[in-house]
């Protein structure tokens, strides 16, 4: 069984994506993610182990991010983290969408409160049960299940793309 | 059937593989001939791929060298059993819960003090002005956050932080409050109609900022208390007095 420090060198792109994916800057998300492995490594005793570890550290992160969050708020109307955001588009070519939809979505997500986008995040990016996202966000299945639902039907209503093909009926974003 | 039946949470958790199996099959029977059903379920398997597709690829990009070494460093680090100085003592189990542990080197580093964790009363804090808890409880059933509010019998300059709220849903707010001489951040939650200190640290003043040490022990307070995310300013307002 690996110790939690051995862990967390090689989960290192899984927690980064992540952090981008949630707070939508590279720059942010690196401090992130260096802050999140000294807790991880400092409370190394309360890991179970056999459970899942990218949920365990998925937690700390996340609530790092709230602290920053609620920090930001000192500082006044002037943030730097709203100034900091930039776009996540991948730089890799892997992406299977064409670009054009790719920086829609991006788009899109960033435009989801902040609750939404990161249960999004967590079932839909990091494949996470809902029982798993429950216990990172610490809250209940029944609220996963609906910030999710939500999350991806406001989704849905802002791309537009790839949704309405199907539908003939759609009349409430009326592209005439 | 008309597909009525099954709700948006019913479809999603089909998409996302968390249906069990009796419903499952009832869904699939539908969606055998209802194609407005279908069509739902399009949404909730489509938003799933895209935000795969989208965000998935982050993974492949390079770790920065200098965050690959720094946490590299950090864990070979943790894995030595930390040789002190003279290390003739012998390695001795930690006895001290995880949280704990995480809490101390931050609190050792603070030249603050900290006040009374628990159960610590408004009334208390400032002994020598009569009438200061009563006007800081107002000033936190009253005052957005982000506001310097002056306390008029004392002259103190409040300013709340931020509104969350506690692992029991409690409305918990986060204050400053700045003295002369030094600055208090408190954390403070609504008990039984009352406001209740949960934590307090003060700092001698420097350039009128919190120094990021309180700040960190603070966050790590909350952490463990297991604070929500702020509440937005509509969502304050709508919880504040009038």
């Amino acid at each position: 069984m690996q110790t939690v420090p051995e862990r967390l060198v090689a989960f290192l792109p899984n927690l980064r994506r992540f952090a981008i994916s949630i707070c939508h800057s590279r720059e942010l998300a690196d401090d992130l993610v260096q802050t999140a492995c000294e807790r991880a490594i400092l409370a190394a005793d309360s890991f179970v182990p056999g459970s899942r570890f990218d949920a365990w550290m998925f937690r700390i992160l996340r609530n790092l991010w709230i602290d920053q969050l609620r920090r930001q708020k000192t500082a006044g109307p002037h943030d730097e983290l709203e100034e900091a955001r930039d776009v996540s588009v991948p730089s890799g070519e892997a992406a299977s969408l064409a670009r054009m939809d790719l920086l829609e979505v991006t788009a899109a997500l960033q435009k989801l409160p902040d609750e939404q986008r990161e249960v999004l995040v967590l079932v839909c990016v990091e494949e996470l049960s809902y029982r798993d996202a429950a216990e990172v966000l610490s809250i209940p299945i029944g609220t996963v299940m609906s910030r999710l639902a939500r999350a991806r039907k406001n989704l849905a209503e802002m791309t537009g793309i790839s949704f309405g093909e199907k539908r003939s009926s759609d009349t409430k974003r009326g592209v005439a | 059937m008309t597909g009525h039946d099954f709700d948006d949470e019913t479809l999603m958790a089909f998409a996302d593989g968390e249906l069990e199996e009796a419903r499952s099959l009832a869904l699939e029977e539908a969606l055998a001939h209802n194609e407005a059903l279908a069509q739902r379920l399009a949404v909730f398997l489509d938003s799933r791929r895209l935000v795969g597709d989208t965000l998935k690829p982050l993974i492949d990009e390079p770790v920065p060298e200098a965050l690959r070494a720094s946490v590299h460093r950090m864990a070979e680090e943790a894995k030595r059993p930390t040789p002190s100085q003279d290390s003739i003592v012998p390695f001795r189990p930690k006895r001290q819960p995880a949280t704990w542990r995480w809490l101390m080197p931050i609190a050792a580093s603070l030249v603050a003090v900290v006040a009374g964790v628990v159960g610590f009363s408004l009334g208390r804090m400032a002994p020598s002005t009569p009438g200061v808890g009563a006007e800081i409880a107002t000033a936190l059933d009253r005052e957005a956050s982000g506001r310097d509010v002056t306390l008029a019998a004392s002259n103190l300059v409040l300013r709340v932080v931020a509104s969350f709220r506690d692992e029991r849903g409690e409305l918990c707010r986060e204050y400053e409050l700045k003295q002369p001489e030094s600055s208090t951040l408190t954390i403070a939650c609504r008990q039984n109609g009352a406001w209740a200190t949960r934590l307090a640290l003060t700092t001698p003043r420097a350039d009128g900022y919190v120094p990021a040490s309180s700040q960190e022990t603070i966050d790590a307070y909350l952490s463990s208390i297991e604070a929500g995310a702020p509440l937005s300013p509509e969502e304050e307002r709508a919880i504040l007095a009038p």
